[in-house]
């Protein structure tokens, strides 16, 4: 008890990263690589100020009005970006979360500019940010399992494909922007109201790269992946305290070398374990022998004949 | 050769037509396909086959052209709307979703066509169809279903195309070099299968080179290149005719340069 009243900064940060981590997640599990859930962020963090500090709105309605703005806001982007991909889509969604900063420090007195906003006094808990959580994971799990989830592969693995099958692509990404935009902001409206302040500061971009590497590093594919990442990259600053002015390295070598060792995070590696066991255990059957011939010959003739399978 | 009084082709093309630029992948070529039928395109690499399979399914827009299921046009639907008027494909590669077993793969072809309510078609844990089941029978693979695809040797992968694009239990199924990369007896089995579903009803259009299977397996060919059809009838006639036999074997050495 004792030291879950001593660390419960760090203990509402990592829930907090972890909504956070997701609305970068689930824009990549179908397949887009987008920050606007930073952006997002910034938009919860701002509108649950306001609406706290200028019209008293209880905790929760405040942080339901900033989820949906940010969901319609996020649904808005994503018309706007429908024609990008790739690179040029990242790049526009590190532009979203710019033109939100922006208009942070220039919203003059609804935004407090460059000091931003002081004194969002709420009622909201610590049981109530774990809770927000807990509702958010169980709804992310019915979308990792089953036709929703086969449905999630395809659209991200390959568009066409889904398009031939009757998988709408373009309706997936929309919502994927939409449900990112709720749950970046759902995370930067609790933190507002935990920590009763908000400043254009906070977007910055060390935001960003936080957001990122901890999908990369837990995994990109589950929020359990998000979670594993977000109580990684909460705690291990302070851990690292230890190293002193070394702390910056050894975190950046921490990051490099999962990256190269893991390149589908903390959870595909487990994941990418377990089946080399069951697979070791049980042998696939393959063809038979003069099939096994005949494909090594064929194999043999045409170079591409092996790139089909992936 | 119509059959206006009766029922329209399942699958009907008409002076189709996919320029890139200025290049003409495929310019002015058709063909009507009856329900009950397996129609094949004949053709060398880079004879407008596949161009021709993208147009039909709408991956690709059209330059010119009609394109007409049931004799309904669909060339401006979107390509989403063919799978739930019936039409599967398979594609020249092997595309199958690596993170999901053969099973699961298998299964996404027939969430389209799922049954009960919307709410329930997408979300919940839900064991396989009945057509997930007869798919994976039929085309052989009982053994390998909970398998990964990178585990599968390229015909088996194949025939997990194959057996997806059945689980839509479609009317019109599209295959684009569906034998590629299999050995003798595995394509005889395709055949088989394809001739079995022929018989059944279901209408196919075949793309692939190998002239041999595709005279053993089809009800007419059509033979392609440069994007123009250069000729049509019976397997036999098709192989033997001039222009094909040309499209084959190069044009013909003439002395004036």
């Amino acid at each position: 008890m004792i030291w879950y009243e001593a660390n419960l900064v760090l203990i509402e940060a990592t829930f907090i990263n972890f909504l956070l981590a997701l609305s970068i997640q689930i824009p990549l599990r179908v397949g887009v690589f987008s920050f606007a859930g930073v952006g997002s962020y910034g938009i919860g963090a701002y509108a649950a100020a306001i609406l706290t500090i200028r019209y008293d709105v209880p905790a929760f309605a405040a942080i339901g009005a900033a989820v949906v703005l940010a969901a319609v806001v996020g649904y808005l982007f994503s018309l706007v970006v429908a024609r990008l991909s790739g690179l040029y889509l990242a790049m526009a969604t590190v532009a979203f979360v710019l033109i939100i900063s922006v208009l942070a420090v220039n919203g003059g007195e609804l935004t407090g500019g460059a000091h931003g906003l002081y004194g969002a006094l709420s009622d909201l808990t610590t049981g109530g940010v774990i809770a927000v959580c807990v509702v958010v994971a169980a709804l992310l799990t019915l979308t990792e399992r089953g036709p929703l989830r086969r449905r999630i592969e395809a659209v991200r693995e390959d568009p066409e494909l889904s398009l031939s099958m009757g998988i709408g692509v373009v309706p997936m990404r929309q919502l994927a922007f939409t449900v990112s935009g709720a749950l970046g902001a759902c995370a930067g409206a609790m933190n507002t109201l935990l920590r009763t302040t908000v400043s254009p500061e906070e977007l910055n971009f060390h935001l960003i790269v936080l957001a990122l590497t901890m999908v990369v590093i837990g995994g990109s594919r589950s929020w359990v992946g998000a979670f594993i990442g977000a109580v990684i990259f909460t705690w291990l600053p302070s851990l690292l305290s230890v190293v002193g002015e070394w702390q910056g390295v050894v975190y950046g070598v921490v990051v490099v070398l999962a990256a190269i060792f893991m390149p589908t995070g903390l959870v595909g590696a487990a994941k990418d374990l377990h089946r080399r066991i069951r697979g070791r255990n049980r042998a696939v059957p393959t063809a038979p022998d003069d099939v096994k011939e005949e494909r090594e010959v064929f194999e043999a003739l045409s170079d591409d004949s092996t790139e089909g399978v992936r | 050769m119509t059959t206006a009084q009766t029922a329209p082709p399942v699958l009907e093309a008409e002076d189709v037509a996919v320029h890139y630029g200025g290049i003409k992948a495929v310019d002015g070529f058709g063909l009507r396909l009856p329900a009950g039928k397996i129609y094949g395109i004949l053709g060398p690499n880079g004879s407008g086959k596949s161009t021709f399979l993208a147009a039909v399914t709408r991956l690709v827009p059209l330059t010119r052209g009609r394109l007409l299921i049931d004799g309904r046009e669909y060339h401006t639907e979107s390509p989403t709307m063919l799978a739930r008027k019936g039409l599967a494909r398979t594609f020249q590669t092997v595309r199958l979703l690596p993170e999901l077993t053969v099973l699961e793969n298998v299964q996404l072809g027939a969430d389209t066509n799922a049954s009960g309510g919307r709410l329930r078609s997408w979300l919940g844990r839900d064991k396989p169809s009945e057509a997930v089941e007869e798919a994976i029978e039929r085309t052989g693979l009982g053994d390998v279903r909970s398998a990964w695809p990178g585990e599968l040797s390229y015909g088996m992968a194949r025939r997990v195309e194959i057996a997806r694009a059945l689980a839509a239990r479609p009317r019109l199924l599209l295959l684009d070099e569906p034998t590629a990369g299999m050995n003798h007896s595995e394509r005889q089995e395709v055949s088989e299968l394809m001739r079995k579903l022929r018989d059944e009803g279901l209408a196919q259009l075949i793309v692939e080179h190998d002239v041999q299977m595709m005279v053993d397996t089809c009800d007419h060919l059509v033979a392609m290149n440069s994007g123009t059809l250069v000729a049509e009838g019976s397997p036999s006639e098709v192989v033997s005719h001039p222009a094909v036999q040309e499209a084959y074997l190069g044009k013909r050495w003439r002395s004036h340069a």
